[in-house]
């Protein structure tokens, strides 16, 4: 069987090849299966941020999205684990993306539920160009996002019966 | 003319497919302890996964190989008494399906792996929802329900 585990992935984010070393050259550039990993660990960071905005506006959904945030930051220690820092890069370790926290409840879940669905959506648009390890660490996280998404759909259905 | 897939393809597909008949037999158990709300859950998805067994069925016709053909009877992972425990085997299923179409992400055709990646995504939702939770990572060995 193919399948895979969390503690046994290899990593697969080597560099690009280059023909030869050229020490005046600078560092080679990034291949495209790091850049992807790169684009994941920043897109897990930005929803981490929006999770974490939410529960600080809304400190009554904290037990319900507390779960969903864990498994986020699960998310993001084995995308980390995966990239081999190259000689003057660093792993991104910014937010690129702020987005204000709505004023109702409802609204605030009604984007989660929307980052989430976008998040799984670009996870499975990695999948061509990674490793087979990779890919499937990939698809992975893109069915617990598509979990998410129903959890905040059923979540955002009580918020909307019984509002705080 | 049947598609020409490697050998690896071929195996992740016909593991989906067994996992498939593993999921519709473990429905017809779990059902027969469930009642109301839980029993028609357990049948909507008994047919999903008919359905889905039919589709990898015929990708696997599609490809010239026969598919793997579902055993008479299988051996459940937990004795099922109970409610409690029906639930509890179809969350077991439900992660059996998630991992098995995981490793179709695996192989090297693109069409196949996004199709697996998709593929897993009912069975996770299913799998959380019979759990009465998520976990980080659906398909993997160690996000399994006990």
């Amino acid at each position: 069987m193919l399948a895979a585990s969390v503690t046994t992935l290899p990593l697969f984010t080597a560099l690009s090849a280059c023909a030869g070393p050229n020490p005046l050259a600078g560092p080679p550039p990034l291949s495209s299966e790091v850049r992807a990993l790169l684009q994941a660990v920043t897109a897990e960071q930005n929803l981490i941020w929006v999770y974490k905005r939410t529960m600080a506006s809304y400190s009554g959904l904290a037990r319900d999205l507390g779960p969903l945030l864990a498994e986020h930051q699960a998310h993001l220690t084995q995308l980390r684990a995966r990239v081999i820092e190259p000689p003057g890069k660093t792993i991104p370790g910014t937010v690129t993306r702020k987005p204000a926290v709505p004023g109702t409840e409802a609204t605030a879940l009604a984007q989660l539920r929307t980052a989430e669905q976008a998040a799984s959506t670009e996870q499975l648009r990695r999948l061509a160009g990674a490793s087979p390890a990779l890919a499937q660490l990939y698809a992975s996280i893109a069915a617990s996002e598509a979990t998410h998404v129903t959890a905040l759909t059923t979540l955002a259905a009580l918020a909307g019966k019984n509002p705080r | 003319m049947p598609a020409q897939q490697p050998p690896q393809s071929l195996q992740a597909l016909q593991t989906a497919l067994a996992a498939e008949h593993a999921a519709v037999y473990g429905y017809g158990v779990a059902g027969a302890m469930l009642t109301g709300h839980d029993q028609a859950k357990a049948r909507t998805d008994w047919t999903a996964h008919q359905e889905a067994r039919d589709t990898l069925q015929a990708m696997i016709v599609k490809l010239g190989a026969t598919p793997v053909a579902a055993s008479p009877a299988y051996k459940l992972p937990f004795a099922v008494h109970d409610a409690r425990s029906a639930r509890r085997l179809a969350a077991a299923l439900e992660d059996g399906v998630t991992q098995a179409y995981l490793g179709l992400v695996a192989v090297t055709d693109k069409t196949l792996r996004a199709f697996g990646a998709l593929a897993m995504q009912p069975p996770a939702n299913r799998a959380a929802d019979w759990r009465g939770s998520t976990v980080a990572f659906p398909g993997m060995r160690g996000s399994r329900s006990a």
